[in-house]
């Protein structure tokens, strides 16, 4: 039995009315009789409750075990964000170790208009500080948009000083900036690359995948205020750097090239002009550029003429550069022998077509030898009809034209070739003398390399090797060869291009102490309509020294001269291109060559 | 029989032991509120370590206050256990008339404010929201008067209670606090509903009630910009975009808990404080990622067990007054845990209610307390 305590049961004290139960303060003595309140309500209340309880249980249900993998997502979508973390673009480095085009860290800067609150006064900050133009940066910071890019590249010490204004509304990212330490040397072979750091032109687009690498990805947590988390996610995809590039380029013969190529379009009162130095034996180009080129650093600034690289891009009719492929294939096939003499006059008809020599002259007895040497057109039309056209053909193809040379550069041209099948009745006029096709001024260098090559043509290249992140360097792989001409053939040729520098066209290509072998070309530019010759010509000389024991091949090609002719214009050029070149890679001086069997008497 | 044997053969030890009710302390309450209080801290320190190490402060800043106002609420609770609850019935229109006063005062520039409301007073680096305890001072209040009500409930003993309950609501709303007003009206519908109200003054009050509170939200629910907005100009701490953000943020974090949680500190929303006010307001996101659905049920499961012994202590109760208070208390744990955890989950309107026992904060802490104390208090004295 309960103890009892104090229990009040005096009966004396009936409940009051309403009045008195609205002061409960008096009713401590109420009497217990007073009704339990009914228990079916209360466990309808709990009821109630409850029920509710299992609503959210129900909902929690559906949230966490039904959608859970949803919500997952939705979490980490909006908390976790992937970073990608740029990679080092590879350097290019000439033949010697020298860095050709680099990275460097630089900045970007860009605006968000919308919180921009002074635009006036920030312009005129951001402009001092990074030299623009004001009302440009000013309009930029009033333009549309939440993001519009300022600058690009801008140097980081020059960036940190504008970053230390605290400009509202502007921001800066971390970027890379291609920087070409030596300028406008070689542009049209580097090419450049565009403000996202992706290869547009030359080397730069050729190697892209290379050079750029690939890029890391970086998974990070964020909270709400975009604030990054460094203790987030973990990243394991760091970016790979690209590969640097070892170009087969000497960057001493390539700057005298284009000092030399410059000299030679002013003085020769030229449009432009295309000067390559090969290694006749490996097919490395040691120098490459066309006038007038462009300073990567400032690609803005260029023309579309002088971003090309035309040594490889454009092809031309190369006039009597063409001859020592005619008089190759002669020797080689047996066609006409060395001694053999021609009776050649100073023009010849085909069909409804005159070709005449470069000078009148008397009818007169011509070797092969006299034939190169004076560059005579009709003596070169009799060779190829003593050919045939086939036979002729033949080896127009083997000598590498109408084709790529596998150089594998960016808008690389074939040059023009048309199939015998479709040739004219003036075509074994025209071909043979270096008109009526288009080839390339490296298509023609390789041509000479042959020679040069005891008949063994290479493929050129412009890229001797890589070094990978790791720093393990992997050579290029061996050129493509193979063999025009016998070695004999190659050496009677190289005879005649050196009796062609001795007393022909070509004697302002001498080199004194070196013995020079070589051809001169004058060719008629075609008509921008393609339906005939203008009066204009290229001018070419193309060879290789010493004539007895090759080092280097020069081909010199200047565009629309003043003074005309290949032996006036380009010879001079290549002259001062290989002597340089033969000092630079220090070659020895070689024996003269055997002059070539000969007819007419050299005044 | 046996104690009285006791009291009669060792008068030399007259003791505590056989007189006091305290014995008759209900151990599974008890063991509900430790276990309340235990969860409680450690969601607090899950949902500010993170925020507090990033500015370079103690990471248990947080926890530890919360511990301080567990200490006070251990005390308002056996102040509120050991003096009788029939004394306190005496007091009940004391205590209600002090709390509207209080309520009113909270008004004058002796009240603090932020966000646009004007809620609690600020004591020696403390805050004190009298609105949370005219909960207590309301169920009080309309458990004595309906207590001395004899016979049927008539009409105007409902329009009483009603006019008892509306005053502090009224008071209260205009802070504003929409949440508390839900509650103190759950508190009245309540208690009409276990005085045993005709069912249709009941029906009629509660259309009333629908019409005048959820109508607000709930004819609106299908547009839930609309919702929002109606929620953030009730409750002007939140502006109507951040309320929908809070809503979203808090579904995605107690779903992204998933069925055992992201374990106990390794919640991402909650470390990056994605979802906000989570150390109060939501706090049961905390529980839900971090913890999961086995941690939420656990969670809800206690407070299920608290219900329960409410309603057990109601209907033992010895007096209409003691079962009145009871289902009072149960009443309001109940419904806060309803509305607040609702919020969270997206079925319930957002509204700043604590989660009771869970939530950083003194003043709910300790009047929740308080109620646990009642209601300990109606139980062991349910023989005396």
């Amino acid at each position: 039995m309960p103890p009892k305590g104090r229990r009040p049961r005096s009966p004396g004290r009936p409940g009051g009315g309403d009045v008195r139960s609205s002061r409960p303060g008096t009713s401590r003595s109420h009497p217990s009789r007073s009704p339990r309140p009914p228990a079916g309500r209360l466990v309808g209340l709990l009821l109630v409750l409850l029920l509710g309880f299992s609503g959210i249980v129900v909902r929690l249900a559906l949230l966490q075990v039904k959608d859970a993998a949803a919500f997952q997502a939705m979490a980490r979508n909006q908390r976790v964000r992937e970073l990608t973390l740029l990679a080092s673009r590879g350097s290019i480095f000439d033949r010697s170790g020298d860095e050709l085009a680099m990275s460097l860290p630089a900045t970007a800067v860009f605006a968000d208009p919308r919180l921009v609150r002074n635009p006036a006064s920030e312009a005129s900050i951001i402009a001092a500080t990074l030299h623009l133009d004001t009302g440009t940066i000013e309009a930029a910071l009033t333009g549309p948009g939440r993001f519009v890019y300022l600058a690009r590249g801008v140097d980081p010490v020059r960036a940190d000083g504008l970053q230390r204004r605290h400009l509202t509304g502007i921001g800066f990212l971390d970027e890379t900036r291609r920087f070409y330490p030596a300028g406008d040397l070689a542009p049209q072979v580097l090419g450049f690359v565009g403000v996202d750091g992706t290869g547009l032109a030359g080397l730069e687009l050729q190697y892209q995948a290379l050079l750029a690498g690939h890029p890391g990805h970086e998974v990070v947590e964020e909270d709400p205020s975009g604030t990054l988390i460094p203790q987030g996610v973990n990243s394991d995809d760091p970016p790979v750097p690209g590969d640097d590039l070892l170009l087969s380029i000497d960057r001493q013969v390539q700057y005298r090239a284009q000092e030399a190529l410059a000299a030679a379009v002013k003085s020769n009162g030229a449009k432009g002009g295309t000067i390559i130095v090969m290694d006749p034996h490996s097919g490395d180009v040691l120098a490459m550029a066309s006038s007038p080129w462009f300073n990567p650093n400032d690609v803005r600034q260029a023309t579309q003429d002088s971003i090309r690289n035309r040594a490889v891009t454009d092809a031309y009719e190369p006039g009597s550069v063409n001859k020592v492929i005619t008089a190759s294939a002669a020797v080689e096939s047996g066609a006409m022998r060395l001694d053999q003499r021609l009776s050649v006059p100073d023009s010849y008809r085909m069909y409804t077509h005159v070709f005449h020599d470069a000078h009148s002259h008397p009818t007169e007895q011509m070797t092969l030898g006299d034939i190169i040497a004076y560059s005579s057109n009709v003596g070169a039309i009799e060779v190829a009809h003593l050919l045939g056209m086939d036979r002729f053909a033949s080896y127009l193809y083997r000598f590498g034209l109408a084709k790529r040379t596998g150089l594998g550069f960016p808008g690389e041209s074939p040059g023009i070739l048309p199939p015998t099948s479709q040739w004219s009745g003036t075509s074994m006029g025209t071909i043979p003398i270096g008109q009526g096709i288009a080839v390339t001024p490296l298509q023609m260098a390789c041509v000479y390399a042959t020679i040069a090559n005891d008949g063994v043509w290479v493929q050129p290249r412009l890229v001797d090797g890589t070094v990978g992140p790791d720093g393990t360097v992997t050579d290029a792989p061996a050129p493509d060869t193979h063999r025009v001409v016998s070695i004999a053939t190659a050496r009677a040729v190289a005879r005649m291009l050196g009796y062609a520098v001795d007393v022909g066209t070509g004697t302002e290509a001498q080199i004194p102490g070196f013995w020079v072998a070589g051809k001169t070309g004058t060719a008629r530019k075609i008509l921008a309509n393609g339906t005939g010759y203008s009066t204009k010509y290229i001018a070419s000389f193309i060879g290789f020294t010493p004539a007895s024991r090759p080092a280097l091949v020069v081909a010199a090609v200047l565009d629309e001269p003043a003074t005309v002719y290949g032996g006036v214009a380009a010879a001079p050029l290549f002259r001062d291109v290989a002597r340089f070149a033969l000092a630079r890679l220090r070659v020895a001086p070689a024996p003269r060559l055997p002059t070539p069997p000969h007819a007419v008497s050299t005044t | 029989m046996a104690t009285v044997d006791i009291a009669a053969t060792a008068p030399a030890r007259p003791g505590i032991a056989e007189r006091t009710p305290l014995r008759y302390l209900d151990p599974i309450l008890i063991f509900c509120l430790v276990a309340l209080s235990i969860y409680g801290l450690l969601m607090v320190y899950s949902s500010t370590h993170q925020s507090l190490e990033t500015f370079h402060v103690d990471p248990g800043y947080y926890l530890k206050r919360q511990m301080l106002f567990l200490v006070v609420g251990v005390v308002a609770l056996a102040v509120a256990t050991v003096v009788d609850y029939r004394l306190i019935k005496i007091y009940a229109g004391f205590f209600y008339a002090g709390s509207v006063v209080l309520l009113l005062l909270v008004r004058t520039p002796l009240g603090s404010s932020a966000l646009g409301a004007q809620r609690w007073f600020q004591l020696a680096g403390f805050q004190f929201s009298p609105s949370l305890f005219a909960r207590l001072a309301l169920i009080l209040m309309l458990a004595a008067f309906l207590s001395e009500v004899k016979g049927e409930l008539t009409l105007r003993h409902v329009l009483r209670a009603c006019a008892i309950g509306a005053l502090p609501m009224v008071l209260v709303f205009v802070q504003p606090d929409i949440g508390t007003t839900i509650i103190l009206a759950a508190i009245l519908v309540g208690l009409l509903v276990v005085s045993g109200a005709s069912t249709k003054h009941l029906l009629v009050l509660a259309m009333a009630a629908m019409l005048g509170i959820f109508g607000a939200f709930q004819l609106h629910i299908v547009k839930d910009y609309q919702v929002s907005r109606l929620t953030s100009f009730l409750d002007s701490s939140k502006d109507a975009q951040r309320a929908n953000y809070n809503k979203n943020q808090a579904e995605i974090a107690i779903g992204a808990g998933g069925l055992t949680g992201r374990g106990y500190l390794h919640g991402s929303q909650t470390a990056l404080n994605y979802v906000p006010e989570q150390h109060t307001d939501f706090i049961f996101t905390v529980v839900g990622e971090e913890l999961g659905f086995v941690g939420a049920i656990t969670l809800l499961g206690l407070f299920a067990l608290v219900l329960w012994r409410a309603f057990k202590i109601a209907l033992l109760s010895r007096d209409p007054f003691g079962t009145f208070v009871a289902a009072g208390v149960a009443t309001m744990i109940a419904i806060q845990v309803f509305v607040n955890v609702g919020m969270t989950i997206g079925i319930m309107p957002i509204t700043g209610i604590p989660l009771p026992f869970i939530s950083y904060g003194g003043s709910a802490l300790i009047a929740d307390f308080i109620g646990i104390g009642l209601l300990l208090n109606v139980n062991m004295r349910r023989f005396a």
